[in-house]
């Protein structure tokens, strides 16, 4: 996956977020969308919403659990 | 749209008698007129409801030299390129009908004739010089095509009923068909409930001659490897699959010479269709629905909103409990099957609004959920994913409270009993992950069951649907595995048969489904499984394609299953008079089924709550019990097919060569 794929899908993602839904709730609904897009296993402590807060961190995340972003 | 039925035998000239008791069974598929062919081993009935070429494409029809003749049930859309490509390789053409291009295409591509139709289709050819019967379906099951094989003979028919006009045909379930429907929801092909009745797989031809039976796909459900889908930008994929859904509604709505209308659920799925045919056509529409008394099935307001948008002329009807209990025995009656929910009732109802109205042409949005990943079991099967890397954790144990928001009680709010339900058997290698849920609380039925039944069943042997699953499957997303079990399973064995064909047909009108089209299908196989379900969100590509023609309310409104009332239809308001007497005990012992104690047992639970809050299994049960009971009266006693049995009028093609040789030279057929 190409870092415009990548991006595209971080893009993709903020305009589909719940800002106000259940923060925990939400962390769940971002990290099953990250586990499958970037074929990664995210730790409890990663599935957080602080951890988990907008397309940056997201794309921060991704790249240091696959290294390639 | 049409009712064909057939006879091959080996042995001697076929029953034409049978032929047209046969054909009379299927009168409500065909009341525009009706014909058959004989020779001295085969014989072809047909219904006919007319819809392309109405003053000719009669059938049974044939060739130019009267050797190959075809009796056809559907639509092949793309003949008008087909004719042409054929006029141009030298066949000549007698009408405008899409049922000519049939018998000029096998002529030229033999058995690759079927890959090359975009459509719907039951077909039988008969090749009188070679004595070779040719039935064909359509990729995924639109239209039913059934038969039972015999010593040097067989019989086929779009309906059940017909076959068994036939008095020498046995009459009994079969438990492995039963077993697939008390798991599945519905047989799987080539299983039927019935004992020795076969269908034919969809995307599958079948071949019987003198030299036997055999049967091939021509088509198959299949997938890229993950990670190797040809496209993987969205937007690309985006603009494809709106080119193509235009096309597919387009062909749809156009290739009818009687006035096509279209069903409006209030989901997306029938919305972008109607949308397009609006946009993209000058005819005016007509939108039909249905709407439910119970608000919690509802969804009267979506469609008023979608038909105000496109200014469509709007038919709905309300149903009730009262309605879906007063016409479940017909609904069976058609359906030829015990089902487990109640939907099919209300959809019966609808069908006949549009026949009411003069219609016999609806199209509708039946297949994008199964396509583009629209159902929940595509959601809970990523959820379950996402869990079962550590069963464990409490935060991923979470991710069971996203799923069934539209539900009154949601997991989110028992996330307890959504945690214990949802986390049952979470096996990442499992290739049927999505499903276990489903096909394990559908399962419990089978407690009910005798212990004869049961004993049968274990003779019989589990026909295991995850075992068919294709070489190289194991690379496919686990989306694209779900997405294969779920349209091997449920769309071609429920949601286009009882929920679909049969109850369309039942009233005379014809379903049309541009989500099934063979390049739309082909385009969304082949897509990156996050174009489908992103993350948890059903259908994005198809949001995204036709964001500007639907309104954004419908586009992003918490999707809602079609759903109707289930046990409650029975007992809310004071049973139907059919009902005592088919669950009677006495009733329930003949049909040796289920265990008369334990349906008195579950009668009088629901006795109790008026139907009322009953649990999603019992639900199944009740609904399970009573369609099992309606299908042994209707079909295996056999006396209750009513208002089925239709006097033929005098038909319009009546070709007897082992009576009459000069009937192809009144025809017109030789000179």
């Amino acid at each position: 996956m190409n870092r415009d794929i990548v991006e595209q899908v971080l893009r993709d993602y903020e305009a589909l977020r719940h800002p106000d839904a259940d923060g925990g709730l939400e962390a769940v609904r971002a990290a099953i969308l990250i586990e499958d897009v970037f074929d990664v296993v995210l730790s409890d402590a990663d599935i957080d919403p602080a951890v988990l807060a907008d397309a940056s961190a997201l794309a921060a995340l991704a790249a240091r659990l696959r290294g390639v972003v | 749209m049409c009712g064909v039925c057939g006879i091959v035998s080996f042995s001697g000239p076929p029953d034409l008698a049978l032929l047209r008791r046969m054909t009379g069974r299927l009168g409500h598929r065909g009341p525009d007129g009706n014909g058959y062919y004989r020779d001295r081993h085969a014989a072809l009935g047909h219904t006919r409801l007319a819809i392309i070429d109405t003053s000719g494409g009669a059938q049974p029809l044939c060739n130019e030299d009267s050797t190959v003749w075809v009796t056809f049930n559907g639509e092949i859309f793309n003949y008008v390129e087909l004719a042409a490509e054929l006029r141009r390789r030298g066949h000549t053409f007698r009408t405008a009908s899409d049922t000519e291009v049939i018998v000029h295409a096998w002529e030229e591509w033999r058995e690759e004739c079927f890959s090359r139709f975009n459509g719907q289709w039951a077909i039988a050819l008969w090749d009188r010089r070679a004595e070779r019967l040719v039935l064909s379906r359509d990729r995924l099951g639109v239209r039913p095509l059934f038969f039972i094989r015999r010593p040097g003979g067989l019989l086929f028919a779009s309906e059940v009923k017909s076959i068994f006009a036939d008095p020498s045909v046995e009459r009994a379930f079969d438990p492995a068909g039963l077993d697939q429907t008390f798991t599945y929801w519905s047989p799987v092909a080539p299983r039927t409930v019935f004992r020795g009745i076969e269908q034919l797989e969809p995307g599958h031809y079948a071949v019987f001659s003198r030299d036997g039976f055999r049967k091939a796909p021509y088509w198959r459900i299949t997938f890229p490897e993950r990670g190797r889908e040809p496209v993987q930008d969205v937007r690309e994929n985006a603009e494809a699959l709106r080119e193509r859904v235009i096309e597919a509604a387009r062909l749809r709505f156009l290739r009818s010479d009687v006035p096509v209308g279209a069903y409006l659920s209030g989901g997306i799925d029938s919305s972008v269709i109607a949308a397009v045919v609006a946009r993209y056509t000058a005819a005016p529409l007509r939108t039909f629905s249905l709407r439910f008394s119970d608000t919690e099935f509802d969804e009267g307001q979506y469609q008023k909103q979608m038909s105000a948008v496109l200014g469509t002329e709007h038919q709905d009807i309300v149903v009730g409990r009262s309605d879906i209990a007063a016409v479940f025995p017909e609904v069976i009656r058609h359906a030829e099957t015990p089902i487990v929910r109640a939907a099919p009732a209300p959809l019966f109802l609808l069908s006949k609004l549009v026949r009411d109205f003069g219609y016999k042409v609806v199209v509708t949005g039946e297949g994008a959920d199964e396509v583009l990943a629209g159902y929940d079991v595509f959601r809970e099967a990523r959820v379950r994913l996402f869990w079962s890397r550590d069963p464990g954790s409490a935060k991923r144990s979470r991710a069971a409270e996203l799923l069934y928001p539209w539900m009154a009680r949601s997991p989110g709010q028992v996330p307890a009993f959504a945690r214990s339900f949802f986390g049952r058997h979470l096996d990442p290698a499992d290739p049927a992950l999505s499903h276990r849920p489903r096909w394990d609380s559908t399962s419990v039925i089978k407690n009910m069951l005798t212990g004869e039944l049961r004993e049968e069943m274990s003779r019989a042997g589990t026909e295991d649907v995850v075992t068919a699953m294709p070489p190289g499957s194991e690379d496919w997303d686990p989306l694209s595995r779900g997405q294969w079990l779920e349209m091997t399973t449920l769309l071609a064995g429920y949601v286009l048969a009882s929920q679909g064909d049969r109850m369309l047909m039942a009233n005379s009108v014809e379903g049309r489904f541009p989500f099934l089209d063979r390049d739309v299908v082909d385009l969304a196989n082949a897509l990156p499984a996050r174009h489908k379900l992103f993350g948890l969100e059903e259908k994005y590509l198809l949001k995204r394609a036709f964001a500007d023609l639907v309104p954004e309310e419908i586009i992003h409104r918490t999707k809602q299953p079609y759903r109707a009332p289930d046990a409650a239809s029975f007992f809310a308001d004071s049973s139907p008079a059919w009902f005592g007497e088919a669950m009677s005990e006495r009733a329930v012992a003949e049909a040796r089924v289920f265990e008369p104690s334990l349906v008195s047992g579950l009668l009088a639970k629901c006795r109790r709550t008026g139907g009322e809050n009953m649990s999603n299994t019992d639900n199944m049960r009740i609904l399970a019990v009573v369609s099992t009971q309606l299908t042994h009266e209707s079909l295996i006693v056999g006396g209750g097919y009513g208002t089925l049995d239709r006097a033929l009028p005098d038909p319009s093609v009546a070709v007897d060569l082992v009576n009459d040789d000069r009937s192809l030279r009144r025809l017109n057929l030789i000179s």
